[in-house]
C-alpha cells in the first residue's frame, strides 16, 4: 500500500550524495525566485524537465506521480493570466514547474535509507543540545509504518461491529472510536519497546 | 519525550496517513472536495496537546520529504513543498501546535460539555484554519505571484469545508477526552 517513489536505477542523480541534491533544489530554487526573466525559467524548466522524465520510468508513470501538482499550478497560473499578465503567469508557472521537476527527480532517485542518514546527520547539533534523538526519530518512522494496518484494522472492525448491530456505518462517527482505539495500544507498545531496550539509556 | 510520547507521536501520524485514505467528501454547495487529512491535524492538536501534536504533524512532513506518498490523494516527495501548496503542508505543523496550546489552555476534564465543544472547536478553527491558511496564503502568494488580496478570496471555498471538519474533529476529541484523555498528560 505504501510503497516509496524511489525508483531502481543508476543515472547521474542516482549516485549523488542526497545532502548534495538537496543543496541542488534549495539552490535553483533560490537562484528562479532571484530572477524574473522568462528565458532563465524556461531553460531550467526545460533541464530539469528532461532530467525527470527521463529518470527509469515509463513516462506515464513519471506523469502520473505529478498529476495532482501540475493540475494545481495549471489551475494557478491560468488564474494568473487573468489576474496578472500572460507574461508573470508564464514566469512564474515555468519557475514552480523547473523546481517541482527537480524537486519529484530527486525523490525518485534517493532511497529512504540515504535520506534517513542525512536526516541523522542533520539533526546532529539537535542531538547535541539534547532536543531530539536521531535515533528516536528514525524508531517513530518505523513506528508508524508499523501503525498504518492497525489502524486500517481497527477501522473495518469497527465496521463490522456497526453491520452486526444493524447500524448505518458513517466514517465520520467512526474517527473518534478509532483513535480511541490506537491510543489504547500504545501503553503496550511503549512498555515492549522499553523492555527490549531499544531506546537504550 | 518519554517512549510513551514517541509512541503516540507516531501512532497520531499514522492516524493522520489513514485518514487520507478515506475517500473524498463532496458536497454540493462547496465546490472543492473534503480530504480528511488536515483534520487530522486538527486532531493531533485536540488529542495530544502541543507538543506532541506538533510532533505528529512534524513526523508526517517527515514520511513526505523521504519519499512516502502519504498525504491524501497519494501525494509524496520533495515536490509536495516546492509546488504552489507547499506552504499548506509545512503549516500542519504550526497548526497543530496552535490547536493544542490552544486545547490546553482552554480545555479540562470536569468542564461542562458545551465549554469543551467550544474549546476544541475554537481551538481547530484558529490553529487548523487560521494558522495554516497563514502558511499556504503566505507561499501561495510568493511562489505564483498572486496577489494576497485575490489569494484570501481563492481561499474562501476552502473554508466552509474546513469548517465541517474542524466540527467533526470537536466531536472526536471530545469523544477521547471523554473516553481516553491523554490531553492532560501533555508533553
Amino acid at each position: 500500500m505504501l510503497t516509496s517513489l524511489y525508483v531502481e536505477g543508476d543515472t547521474f542523480l542516482h549516485r549523488q550524495r542526497p545532502g548534495a541534491k538537496l543543496a541542488l533544489i534549495l539552490v535553483l530554487g533560490l537562484a528562479l525566485y532571484l530572477t524574473e526573466r522568462m528565458a532563465v525559467q524556461a531553460v531550467a524548466m526545460a533541464i530539469t524537465g528532461a532530467i525527470y522524465f527521463s529518470l527509469p520510468m515509463t513516462f506515464r508513470e513519471a506523469l502520473y506521480r505529478l498529476k495532482p501538482v501540475l493540475f494545481t499550478i495549471a489551475v494557478l497560473g491560468l488564474i494568473n493570466i487573468w489576474l496578472l499578465s500572460p507574461q508573470e503567469a508564464a514566469v512564474s508557472t515555468l519557475r514552480l514547474l523547473a523546481v517541482v521537476f527537480l524537486a519529484a527527480a530527486v525523490t525518485a532517485t534517493t532511497r529512504i535509507a540515504d535520506f534517513m542518514e542525512t536526516i541523522t546527520w542533520a539533526l546532529q547539533p539537535a542531538e547535541r543540545l539534547g532536543i531530539v534523538r536521531a535515533a528516536d526519530v528514525s524508531l517513530a518512522l518505523g513506528l508508524v509504518l508499523r501503525f498504518l494496518p492497525d489502524i486500517f484494522a481497527h477501522y473495518e472492525g469497527l465496521k463490522q461491529a456497526h453491520a452486526a448491530r444493524g447500524i448505518a456505518f458513517r466514517p465520520v462517527r467512526a474517527i473518534g472510536p478509532l483513535i480511541i482505539l490506537a491510543l489504547k495500544d500504545a501503553d503496550a507498545i511503549a512498555d515492549a519497546i522499553d523492555a527490549r531496550g531499544i531506546r537504550g539509556r | 519525550m518519554t517512549t510513551k510520547d514517541i509512541v503516540l507521536v507516531a501512532l497520531f501520524a499514522a492516524i493522520i496517513v489513514a485518514l487520507g485514505f478515506l475517500p473524498p467528501i463532496t458536497l454540493a454547495f462547496i465546490p472543492v472536495p473534503i480530504t480528511a487529512q488536515s483534520m487530522g491535524v486538527m486532531l493531533a492538536g485536540c488529542v495530544l496537546g502541543a507538543k506532541r501534536g506538533a510532533a505528529a504533524a512534524l513526523l508526517l512532513l517527515v514520511l513526505v520529504a523521504i519519499g512516502l506518498p502519504v498525504l491524501s490523494g497519494g501525494r509524496g516527495g520533495l515536490n509536495v513543498f516546492t509546488g504552489p501548496t507547499g506552504g499548506y503542508a509545512v503549516g500542519f505543523v504550526f497548526a497543530a501546535y496552535v490547536t493544542g496550546l490552544l486545547a490546553e489552555r482552554m480545555v479540562r476534564e470536569g468542564q461542562p460539555e458545551v465549554r469543551q465543544f467550544a474549546g476544541f472547536f475554537l481551538a481547530a478553527i484558529v490553529g487548523g484554519i487560521f494558522v495554516d491558511y497563514a502558511f499556504g496564503i503566505a507561499w501561495l502568494c510568493f511562489s505564483t505571484g498572486m496577489p494576497l488580496a485575490k489569494a484570501l478570496y481563492l481561499n474562501l471555498t476552502f473554508v466552509p469545508g474546513d469548517l465541517i471538519k474542524a466540527g467533526i474533529a470537536t466531536l472526536a476529541a471530545r469523544a477521547v477526552l471523554a473516553g481516553y484523555p491523554m490531553l492532560p498528560s501533555r508533553a
